[in-house]
């Protein structure tokens, strides 16, 4: 059974100056127990997205299902299995983590021996233990959002929606809350993750979306989604070439001080066998997933789009 | 199922209420600024004469001034925290939410509560189940003003606008209407705009089981006023449930 089934999904924001069309008849499914990044640039349309999948806006249009249940017709029994850390979420100043997720899953329900076992296990896995009895207002950024990870991580919700949950964490402090993410996916946790960290997208997701101002434009495994670009291999070279001569194998650009371009394995095998003859540097690799965006979307993906994701 | 939500609200109840105070008992004396303000005032310009309705004034606004803060807490949460989606996207319930919400608010007012119910211990001359009458129109008031909280929390986008609203509430639902003075102080034309505001019906209600008002409470006039209250909290609580944008459209 898909976790998550979205078809034609749209949203419209209206206010008394016009109209956002934030997502476009966007068709999407999230195999359960899988990891889903959904990466876009800012004001791409994930964070609507994520809050119509985990029940906080309601759709313009189309039709969405999480584990076979209607997000608008069958609210409750989708969030009874849900659980969702928002974007720019703050924990209360005036409890300490323990309490906090003690707190959260006593409220969604837990008993509390449960909420008090499942509070200890989500300390140990995020590298809280430390700081259990710190209170909020002492602790750093990084560490404030561990915390709230913590919390829904603790939960016995089977689908997580993840709204850029590292934004501002250390890369030891990232490597912790991948870690938990993964565990949840081991433990067949499905996992809806945005992010704006492609590397993040691409060490944690087994599937991966994009989206541009408000429109899908690829989905797929890493695998799948690199297929579908026209050119698979970025090769860059250091002297030996002029521009015109790239410039029949692609579209070079020019980084500070050698050449860059995405061409297929052909030309790209040409260009190496060139370059050795020529004495010159090159290195071959196939695209990461950085390419594949800028490929895909034409832009680079920390090129704000106008106006604010909150609104898209 | 009723287990949970009992569990949920006193979760709340615990988080939001107790542990605050646990952590910053200022905030008990914080509750108690506005009606003592009012109360001292109206003993320095009114003289002993008023001092029951300083006293019956205080214990309406201490329920009022819930509604107040669940505001302002609720936007802060929802606003700055966010973490009233995380709520929204969970099995909790907005009502069981609410109902916590309101009674940790109630938790802040109880120091306020108990000292104006001693001063009108002394003070007042209770008439017979005055007490009783005074206690319903309170909890009638309590869930007036935490419908009304809730449902301009569930639409305001920011602090500020909290900050706003909050004294042009309180002017309309305390200030103005007779909570503070009898309304036979306002000039007879005036008086009928008064009964629009429902806190109106409720100070004539504690003015009267507490035996401070010029004109005795009839049996009559109780179930007149506390009619209308009642009423006035069935619509807040219903404009709550249908209108509140619990889930953003």
């Amino acid at each position: 059974m898909d976790a998550l089934r979205a078809t034609a999904l749209s949203k419209q924001y209206r206010w008394s100056g016009g109209t956002n069309q934030a997502l476009k008849s966007v068709s999407l499914t999230v195999p359960k127990g899988s990891i889903l990044g959904l990466i876009g640039r800012n004001g791409a349309g994930k964070t609507t997205f994520l809050r119509i999948a985990s029940t906080t806006l309601l759709p313009s249009g189309g039709k969405m299902d999480i584990f076979g249940h209607d997000v608008v017709q069958e609210t409750n029994l989708v969030r009874e299995r849900i659980a969702v850390i928002p974007q720019e979420s703050r924990p209360f100043y005036w409890m300490n983590p323990r309490e906090l997720i003690y707190y959260f899953l006593t409220l969604r329900g837990h008993t509390r021996e449960d909420a008090h076992t499942r509070a200890e296990q989500a300390l140990s896995e995020l590298g809280l233990l430390e700081y259990a009895d710190t209170l909020v207002s002492r602790l750093s950024g990084g560490l404030r959002r561990r915390a709230m990870v913590a919390m829904v991580m603790a939960s016995d919700a089977e689908m997580l929606f993840l709204d850029e949950p590292t934004t501002g964490l250390d890369p030891v402090a990232r490597r912790s809350v991948w870690e938990a993410i993964r565990k949840a996916a081991h433990a067949q946790r499905t996992i809806f993750l945005t992010t704006h960290y492609l590397d993040e997208a691409e060490a944690l997701s087994t599937r991966i979306a994009i989206l541009e101002r408000g429109t899908l434009l690829a989905e797929g495994s890493r695998e799948e989604i690199a297929q579908k670009v026209q050119h698979p291999y970025r090769v860059v070279v250091s002297g030996g070439f002029t521009q015109g001569e790239l410039e029949g194998y692609g579209e070079p650009t020019w980084l500070e001080d050698r050449w860059m371009l995405f061409t297929g394995e052909k030309d790209a095998r040409e260009i190496s066998r060139m370059a050795l003859e020529r004495g010159a540097r090159l290195s071959v690799a196939p695209v990461s997933l950085e390419d594949i965006f800028l490929q895909i979307v034409g832009k680079d993906i920390s090129r704000d789009e106008e106006g604010d994701d909150e609104g898209a | 199922m009723k287990e949970r939500k009992l569990a949920s609200v006193l979760s709340i109840i615990a988080a939001n209420g107790f542990l605050p105070l646990r952590r910053q008992p200022l905030f008990l004396i914080n509750t108690l600024t506005s009606p003592f303000s009012f109360l001292f005032l109206i003993f320095i310009l009114g003289g002993p004469d008023l001092i029951g309705y300083g006293i019956s004034g205080g214990l309406v606004l201490t329920i009022l001034s819930i509604g107040t803060s669940l505001q302002g807490d609720m936007t802060h949460y929802k606003a700055d925290l966010k973490f009233q989606e995380m709520v929204v996207a969970s099995p909790v319930k907005a009502g069981t939410y609410v109902t916590g919400m309101a009674l940790s608010e109630f938790v802040f007012s109880i120091p306020g509560m108990c000292v104006f119910i001693l001063l009108s211990v002394f003070y007042a001359h209770y008439i017979f189940l005055g007490g009783l009458i005074v206690l319903a129109t309170l909890i009638l008031l309590w869930i007036f003003a935490s419908a009304l909280g809730f449902t301009l929390a569930t639409y305001l986008a920011d602090m500020r606008e909290t900050f706003m609203i909050a004294p042009i509430i309180s002017i309309f639902l305390t200030v103005v209407p007779p909570v503070y003075y009898p309304i036979s102080r306002l000039p007879p034309v005036v008086r009928p705009l008064a009964y629009l505001s429902p806190t109106t019906w409720a100070a004539n209600l504690v003015q009267g089981a507490m035996g401070i008002s010029s004109t005795p409470l009839t049996l009559g006039q109780g179930l007149l006023d506390g009619g209308v209250l009642l009423l006035s909290a069935a619509i807040l609580f219903l404009v709550a449930w249908k209108k509140s944008q619990w889930r953003e459209r």
